[in-house]
């Protein structure tokens, strides 16, 4: 009986979320669902009276396309080594901000100040942070400036490199990618975790204090640990995210997504998306379907591991 | 638990019983007809009009619509600055999908390509023929249609890029109007006793004598590689886009001829672009400071002169004096400026809500005071010839120079070339055409230096981009 | 339970462990603790500082090929203009209204949600939370269409005589928040809610009595992620808020000057726009910024 009772309950308390999903989730998805199997699917033309056919033709045109392994590859890359670095980045930031107690307000206000930044700002501080001016594609290479970055490497002797312009290297994209994604992720996490930090008992550091316990093991034998639901969620969120990346690389390459003279070169799956969806609406229907796909084996292989890993 | 279950798999068979209506063309937009002698009767009319119009343009309109309401009180006009072009595309774009659209707006010769997908653009032929009489509030009447010397006083490239498109029928009419201009380093040129290049081949003469006098200098910046390909195409001649048939027709020999050589100058150091540069053209125009790069020449949009004007010294005085010409040619019998600006296009409404909405274009069209003051504070130039008799924009432009007033002296710079004007087939696929051919250039440029095999490396390019097009649309 | 085990273990084996010199430790890693705090402070300050100086630059200055990292004069016309829009307080006021209304219910149905998650059982718990994230995983953009076709049948399309509710309904639910609360829960020892079932205490009053305190960080977390989105979003009310009565503040702010006449983005003046509009939430921030960082001990629960 009681067991029966519950089982009501917890439905009620989810009903309001579960109305809303779909009402503006679910039928959407379904709708992205029909739109990815009607072959060439267009909302425009369809308005206009044409009709379209069932069939996996979508699918086909998405994995035809020449640049397609290149999103795949950029999307799988970036996500790889953005969430594991700025995750442990963060962990550390919030650990340490936890542990002190003079500038702790000054530094977490800090910490908050990208929330109140414009997005504009931050891809172009960090666009012009890279960016050489001058012809460097010519014979004679004019430069006009190298970019602060370089500008300070150059104190330590280092060549400039090319980093995001004209003729660079995929590293060097790829490099400058995972510094800004990185920052760009840390405020959100660092918030995260530290209100993850202050929901930690802090019995359990008390007890440690009072062995004297040194600071390492504290972290990995007791925060780690404790915290284990909250990193999970910044990993597996982390994941769902960056596997969506898109913004980010147009922040720094603008729309054309990559550097001048090679556009494309960093477009990610979702940057395919937006491509298609003004009036493709069933290739880009199709391509999401494919990046569900993708995200919902990692996320389930994420949701397994957490599972033998998380604390509680 | 059962039950929820069960309500749960009765949501999901009625979600799934919509699948089969859902996605097809639930709201079929019914394409307008104009009616045998239909006429606006004066009756109340809402019209609401996007546009990208700042904060100074949208006083001047509302002045205008002030002015248009005295002679048709009932018709009541909305306007509202939706954001960028792209963003004006994008709202409109999901708007007809239920029928929500406007009934004027801002529109690119792409975007109404867009929009023809759903049948949703008025075409005008009958409207501007129409020659049913209209009762203004005043007493006297007009013609609904255009007069033949309205028509006449269209620039004629202007008014001619609205039957741009499948059929030739005319979609749109336009508004304000820009072009790319040669802006040039007046003071520098006369200085050195060069002469300002009418072609490409005195172009290339230039840049070289130009590095010759200064080694740290980039000659020319050119904004736009889209642009500059599709307007050699035009110059030349040679195929770019068509709207009817094989539409990407852009990879010939000649293409890939021109494509070389512009590589080669950037090569040699000749010329760059916003791209490859990393920073505003203008920047490198107008830059003052001693051991940094320069450019002598820039081509860019004639709407953004102010920006190619370098900031006054420390006595208030420009550093140098801005000269305003027409960009190189390659055929002095066949000038080519390319088109840019924005038009007016209306869309699918009730048979009075159409009819007021052309007789608020026609009457922004048309309207010489309208168009003068638009213009001057625009930087875009007027629609119709007669408004270089106008008093104050005659006066205005008068005083053309390349400094305070370097506005009008880029104005009169493309009041001059009227009759060289081009625009490109629209249809669905020709922005994507566009950003091609741009990328392609761009790419060529870059490549140029390193690739063993440069006409292999072109030719690849160009196939590239067929593809990518063929592609996308 | 196994927690409290490893706990002992782990008590036990350091109880016997002294460490010398624990000071001039303490001292060199509390230096290279704020040397690290500072940099990644610095790092993270870096593009606020750039929005504030490029906010008070001219048009010309921001153009420059190597930009200024120290605006050559302030120039505030920016904010004059940016202020100069028609109806400021309208603009705030709505996006205030939406923004506080969308917050509280949004709290609501995320507590409820991640309550019956993180510690009630039912069958097909597991198969409903993997629908929730799977939600996540499709691009929300391909969503507009069929949600502008929806609110229009709705007749929400209508803010005359629906008001706000177009802005503010469709994203109430945010499956992101819901499984951050589930995850915070989950680290509230589950003994007690055992205790308080025990007590016979009612499901409704331990939530507000010992969760929500409990969580209460994550849940001032949250309500600044909502609040922020409410101020930032820009795309769904440029679509269906047509009126300037029912405009946030974004709208407002980018419609009033973002593109200049010759088609370039005059980006100081949004720069000083984002200032304007983001100065309340700042404040909301150091408001709401002590209950983040007050931790459980001193809420009075024992573990």
């Amino acid at each position: 009986m009681v067991e029966n009772k519950h089982q009501w309950k917890a439905w009620i308390y989810l009903s309001p979320a579960i109305v809303l999903l779909l009402v503006f989730t679910v039928w959407p998805i379904i709708n992205t669902l029909i739109m990815a199997f009607s072959e060439n699917y267009s909302s425009l033309a369809g308005i206009g009276g044409q009709t379209f056919q069932f069939g996996i033709g979508n699918f086909e045109k998405v994995i035809q396309y020449k640049g397609f392994v290149t999103c795949l590859k950029n999307t799988m890359l970036l996500c790889v080594l953005t969430v594991p670095l700025s995750t442990i980045l963060a962990l550390l930031i919030s650990v340490c901000l936890n542990a002190i107690k003079p500038f702790q307000k000054l530094l977490q206000t800090i910490y908050f100040l990208p929330y109140v930044t414009n997005s504009i700002a931050i891809g172009m501080v960090f666009a012009a942070m890279f960016n050489i001016v001058g012809n460097i594609s010519s014979e004679e290479q004019i430069i006009t400036t190298a970019g602060i970055i370089n500008n300070f490497l150059g104190i330590f002797g280092v060549e400039p490199i090319n980093w995001i312009n004209a003729g660079s290297s995929y590293w060097a994209n790829i490099t400058v990618m995972v510094v800004y994604i990185v920052w760009n992720a840390l405020p959100f996490k660092i918030l995260i975790l530290l209100g993850g930090l202050q929901s930690v008992n802090k019995q359990y550091y008390d007890a440690a204090k009072i062995d004297s316990t040194p600071k390492w093991r504290v972290l990995t034998k007791i925060t780690v640990p404790l915290l284990s639901p909250m990193i999970a969620y910044v990993v597996i969120t982390g994941f769902i995210g960056g596997f969506k990346e898109y913004s980010s690389i147009v922040g720094i390459f603008d729309v054309t997504m990559g550097p001048a003279g090679d556009a494309g070169r960093l477009n990610t799956m979702v940057g395919y998306i937006y491509d298609s969806i003004k009036n493709q609406q069933g290739r880009a229907s199709a391509a999401a379907l494919i990046l569900f796909g993708i995200i919902f084996i990692v996320t389930m292989i994420n949701l397994y591991v957490s599972k033998k890993k998380t604390h509680f | 638990m059962k039950k929820i279950l069960v309500a749960l798999l009765l949501v999901a068979t009625l979600l799934l019983g919509c699948v089969s209506m859902a996605g097809c063309g639930d709201n079929n937009q019914e394409k307008f007809e104009l009616g045998e002698g239909a006429t606006y009767d004066g009756s109340e009319v809402e019209l609401t009009f996007y546009h990208t119009m700042g904060a100074n343009l949208r006083t001047v309109l509302d002045k205008y619509i002030t002015k248009f309401n005295e002679l048709y009180p009932n018709i009541k006009i909305t306007h509202s600055q939706v954001g960028s072009y792209d963003d004006v595309r994008d709202k409109i774009a999901t708007e007809l999908t239920v029928g929500n659209q406007p009934n004027i707006a801002y529109c690119y010769p792409d975007h109404v390509a867009l929009y023809n997908l759903a049948g949703a653009v008025v075409t005008l032929d009958e409207l501007i023929s129409s020659k049913a009489e209209v009762k203004r509030a005043d007493g006297t009447t007009e013609t609904l249609g255009f007069t033949d010397a309205q028509i006449d006083d269209f620039i004629d490239a202007y008014y001619q890029e609205g039957k741009e498109f499948e059929g030739g029928k005319m979609h749109t009419l336009p508004l304000s109007k820009s072009t790319e201009v040669l802006y040039y380093n007046k003071t520098f040129f006369d200085k050195h006793g060069l002469k300002v290049p009418t072609t490409w081949d005195e172009m290339e003469a230039v840049c070289k004598k130009i590095l010759e006098i200064d080694p740290d200098c980039i000659p020319l910046g050119y904004d736009s590689e889209a642009n500059w390909f599709i307007t050699m195409t035009e110059q030349l001649k040679t195929p770019y886009t068509s709207a009817t048939g094989d539409r990407f027709l852009f990879d010939t020999k000649e293409n890939q001829a021109f494509v070389k050589r512009f590589a080669e100058w950037h090569k040699k150091g000749y010329v760059t672009t916003e791209e490859i540069y990393g920073s505003y053209t203008s920047g490198l125009f107008t830059n003052q400071k001693a051991g940094e790069a320069r450019s002598y020449m820039c081509i860019g949009s004639s709407a953004g002169a102010s920006y190619q004007r370098p900031t006054k010294d420390a006595n208030g005085k420009y550093p140098f004096d801005v000269g305003i010409t027409t960009i190189p040619q390659a055929d002095a019998s066949n000038k080519k400026v390319i088109s840019q600006g924005p038009s007016l296009c209306i869309f699918n409404g009730t048979e009075q809500e159409v009819l007021a909405s052309f007789l608020f274009v026609k009457y922004l069209t048309t309207n010489i005071e309208f168009q003068a003051e638009f213009s001057m504070t625009s930087g875009y130039v007027p629609v119709i010839e007669s408004v270089a008799d106008h008093p104050v924009y005659s006066q205005f432009i008068k005083n053309a120079n390349g400094g305070d007033n370097i506005t009008a002296l880029s104005a009169k710079t493309c009041l001059e070339q009227k009759d060289a004007y081009f625009v490109s087939p629209a249809f669905n696929g020709s922005s994507e055409a566009r950003d091609q051919v741009g990328q392609l250039l761009q790419y060529c440029m870059v490549q140029y230096k390193t690739a063993k095999d440069v006409d292999a490396m072109i030719d690849k390019a160009f196939k590239d981009a067929v593809a990518e097009c063929e592609y996308m649309s | 339970m196994s927690n409290n085990s490893t706990l002992q273990v782990m008590q036990e084996r350091d109880m016997h462990k002294v460490v010398v010199g624990q000071k001039i430790m303490k001292v060199v890693s509390q230096f290279f603790l704020y040397l690290f705090l500072f940099a990644v402070a610095f790092v993270i300050l870096f593009p606020f500082y750039w929005m504030l100086i490029s906010s008070v630059k001219t048009l010309d200055e921001y153009m420059l090929a190597i930009p200024t990292l120290f605006p050559k004069n302030f120039d505030f016309v920016n904010y004059v203009e940016a202020f100069n829009t028609a109806n400021l307080g309208r603009l705030f006021g709505n996006t205030v209204f939406v923004g506080v209304v969308s917050t509280i219910l949004s709290l609501v149905i995320t507590v409820l949600s991640a309550f019956a998650f993180a510690r009630l059982e039912f069958k097909g718990k597991n198969a409903m939370f993997a629908a929730l994230l799977a939600t996540m995983m499709i691009p929300g953009e391909l969503f507009t269409i069929t949600n502008y076709k929806t609110v229009n049948d709705f007749g929400w399309l209508n803010l005359e005589q629906y008001g706000f509710t177009v802005l503010i309904v469709p994203f109430l639910v945010s499956v992101f928040y819901i499984y951050l609360l589930k995850q915070n829960f989950m680290q509230i020892p589950n003994e007690l809610y055992l205790a308080a079932k025990v007590d016979g205490t009612s499901d409704l009053k331990y939530l507000w009595k010992v969760m929500i305190p409990l969580a209460l960080p994550t849940l001032i977390s949250i309500t600044i992620l909502k609040m922020m989105g409410s101020w930032n979003t820009y795309m769904w009310p440029n679509l269906v808020a047509d009126s300037e009565k029912y405009w946030l503040v974004t709208n407002g702010l980018r419609k009033f000057s973002a593109v200049d006449e010759g088609g370039q983005v005059d980006i100081p003046v949004q720069m000083a726009a984002v200032a304007i509009v983001s100065a309340p939430l700042f404040m909301v921030f150091l408001f709401l910024r002590k209950y983040i960082m007050k931790g459980v001990s001193r809420s009075g629960i024992k573990g």
